[in-house]
């Protein structure tokens, strides 16, 4: 027996190399500076993300098969890379005053924060790229399982350690549904190579039912990931139970990450059998369309209501797969990034608003913000307004896109359900900008000063509290944070100026688009 | 003979299955998962796969089960109904299941039993060796061999951070002179050892150690 290195291209692994040094180094950097953690660990990761993101612009254009045709370098899973490195990049700030790894009381926990969250961005970079079952399997677990520990990651919270343990169970069920079907159409097709199992699928195993079952299975474990109804249950509890930096990220960056592996597996490898999946896939749209926006219409939470209407979009996006076109990937991919720049706008201002109200994430929190706080009620109405899909904003223009390659594939039942829903989600969306300019603020609560609620799941021997002066003495929340501020401004801004001035947007998406022309019709 | 050996494996594999989720005592139910993964790792070697059955005895037959058998001791009995009181679960989750089985069913009648008759796949001599599958793992699969291995250590951090209790309250008791600066000042020595501390949270003398 003899062993055959296989070709590493170093230069198109590189953003993959680049994210793994980051999170050793992160990690390192926590243990070893106690005193000023949360400015060595993010100066870490900033320039990890920087130069990962650096990487994939630079590897932009190319395509190829990376490491045994485990990875394929393309701009399909590099614009689902950058997205995810957005995310991270945007939510890192978000992340310092956050009391889950800041602690105030006991030492700072960044290190480990960020580096989970690093570990998620490489397990999304991986899947992204992913062409075989095995590689899109492990890649997915390492996007899911830093997520777990991070949603559980406020110990002192109930709701988070709940949030935690019901993204565990619900995902693990999910990840076993998918490995389940991915052992099915491994059986049938006998290859675990997206391309390989594309020709002996195309060769006769179209109505084959071994591979139809696995198709069902693995598109039902992709809908618990992107919560897609009737599989989102889990989705508005979590979102609304854990730590709201995480809550952005999990909202914008693992869908577009599953969304990139879901067009990758369904146009290229199962391409041949799109009669079959098209029609399931269809409904399941639909069905996430009407459940996702009525589920958000009586949410009085923000983030149950982001959480809901992630749901909703979640089903327009499926559109862009359902039609199986060049069309419908460029619109696809269009509307991840736009998705993406919204959210991250509505996650920052509620990030704010939660840590200075005392009202929490409700919705009373928000009442008179346009008189009081001129400078977040922009950003956020600018996202409420992007997510309902108004002109001029680049939510908009994305849901032309969908409704386009829609009716272009036949399917215009589903570009009049996006209209319909689109209707529906005015509703709420518009309650939220009316609470920020019409009303008088609430009266602000008293936070709980001193009391810091005992651990969850802990004992009162095992986990003494911290002494009242330390959690009196422990800064206060910030709230006029700049680094919360600014990106949740670029994040608006870039909504509206890509709804302005759609092109360059359109072109970058019609490149991660044309990376599948070869498989699609 | 190895139909003899396949029927043994499969009625052990879904029996022990079965008495997993129907025993009512946890114990019990551990030891039905031993029963079961012992028989996958027989129907694992009849499909050439020596390696992979080693291991799931090895692992998860051996080790993995060995933890839960000392958390289930250690736990004891649970008396919590079995039944979640969500409305209609109880009948609405068997029809599920029976409708899923009946698809399955289908599904693997419909294919899979064309070889029923057949001797099954040809393999090449070595095939399911350690050696073989230590080839694929630095060949064909490398990328997931790395990948998998960040996965365990991100999932050792993941543990530390939900386990890891460890408080350092500056403390103004006497009993601990200094403590409140020291233990802040001390950049690096406190935090070595707060991985093997915190993996034990239950142990409240260590802590007081270490933060003294």
């Amino acid at each position: 027996m003899t062993f055959h290195a296989p070709h590493i291209d170093y230069a198109g692994l590189s953003p993959v190399i680049a994210l793994t040094a980051g999170i050793c180094a992160v990690l390192v950097g926590g243990v070893f500076s106690a005193r000023r953690q949360r400015l060595v660990v993010s100066v870490l990761s900033l320039t990890t993300v920087a130069v990962a993101a650096g990487l994939c612009i630079w590897q932009w254009g190319e395509r190829e098969d990376l490491v045994a045709g485990a990875l394929r370098l393309d701009e399909l899973g590099l614009a689902g890379a950058l997205i995810a490195i957005l995310a991270a990049a945007v939510v890192i700030p978000l992340s310092w005053r956050e009391p889950a790894a800041e602690r105030p009381g006991s030492e700072p926990r960044h290190g480990e924060f960020q580096a989970l969250l690093l570990s998620s961005v490489l397990g999304m970079v991986l899947l992204a790229q992913a062409q075989n079952l095995v590689v899109l399997f492990v890649s997915l677990e390492l996007l899911s399982v830093p997520l777990y520990v991070l949603c559980g990651s406020a110990v002192r919270r109930t709701q988070s350690l709940e949030s935690g343990l019901k993204y565990l169970i619900v995902g693990s069920l999910g990840s076993a549904t998918l490995l389940y079907g991915l052992a099915f159409i491994y059986g049938g097709s006998g290859s675990t190579d997206f391309t390989t199992i594309r020709d002996a699928v195309g060769s006769g195993l179209t109505d084959d039912p071994l591979v139809l079952i696995g198709i069902a299975l693995a598109a039902t474990g992709l809908a618990f990931k992107i919560s897609i109804a009737p599989f989102h249950q889990w989705t508005p509890d979590v979102y609304e139970g854990a730590p709201t930096p995480v809550t952005a990220f999990m909202a914008v960056a693992t869908k577009a990450a599953a969304f990139c592996v879901f067009v990758r597996f369904f146009e290229v490898a199962l391409g041949p059998a799109v009669d079959n999946w098209q029609p399931a896939l269809a409904v399941l749209a639909a069905v996430s369309i009407v459940v996702g926006n009525i589920g958000a219409l009586g949410q009085s939470s923000l983030k149950r209501l982001l959480g809901y209407s992630g749901v909703a979009q979640a089903g327009y996006m499926l559109v862009g797969i359902v039609c199986a076109s060049a069309l419908g990937v460029n619109a696809l991919v269009f509307y991840l990034a736009a998705y993406t720049l919204m959210n991250l706008a509505a996650f920052a201002v509620i990030v704010v608003r939660e840590r200075e109200s005392g009202y929490g994430d409700g919705i009373k929190a928000f009442e008179g913000l346009g008189r009081d706080r001129p400078d977040l009620a922009w950003p956020l109405t600018i996202a409420m307004l992007a997510l309902a899909g108004l002109p001029a904003t680049a939510g908009f223009m994305g849901k032309l896109y969908l409704i386009e390659a829609a009716v272009d594939a036949d399917y215009t039942w589903l570009g009049v359900a996006i209209a319909i829903g689109t209707m529906i989600s005015l509703a709420y969306y518009l309650r939220v900008v009316a609470a920020v300019w019409m009303r008088p603020a609430a009266e602000p609560l008293a936070p709980e000063g001193a009391g810091m609620p005992a651990m969850a799941g802990g004992s009162p021997e095992a986990d003494p509290l911290p002494s009242l002066a330390a959690a009196t003495a422990a800064p206060r929340p910030g709230t006029r944070c700049l680094a919360i501020l600014v990106p949740a401004w670029l994040m608006a801004g870039a909504t509206i100026f890509f709804g302005v001035l759609p092109s360059p947007l359109v072109d970058w998406a019609s490149h991660a688009g044309g990376a599948l022309t070869p498989f699609l019709a | 003979m190895v139909q003899v050996a396949f029927f043994v494996g499969a009625i052990g594999a879904t029996g022990g299955a079965l008495a997993v989720i129907a025993l009512r005592n946890p114990f019990y139910s551990v030891l039905a998962l031993v029963v079961h993964l012992v028989s996958l790792a027989g129907l694992f070697l009849l499909l050439y796969a020596q390696f992979v059955a080693a291991a799931q005895v090895v692992v998860y037959a051996g080790a993995v089960m060995v933890l839960y058998v000392f958390v289930a001791a250690y736990v004891g009995a649970v008396e919590e109904p079995i039944w979640e009181p969500i409305p209609g679960q109880r009948f609405l989750a068997p029809l599920l299941a029976v409708a899923l089985l009946v698809e399955l069913t289908i599904a693997i009648l419909g294919t899979g039993l064309t070889a029923l008759d057949s001797e099954g796949p040809t393999v090449h001599a070595g095939f399911g060796t350690p050696a073989e599958i230590g080839n694929l793992l630095l060949e064909r699969f490398l990328v997931v061999f790395e990948a998998a291995s960040m996965l365990l250590l991100i999932a050792a951090v993941g543990a530390v951070v939900l386990a890891g209790r460890r408080t350092t309250p500056p403390t103004s008791s006497a009993s601990r002179p200094g403590s409140a600066g020291s233990g802040s000042e001390v950049a690096a020595g406190p935090h070595a050892p707060t991985a093997t501390s915190s993996l034990a949270p239950a142990d409240p003398p260590s802590a007081a150690e270490q933060g003294g």
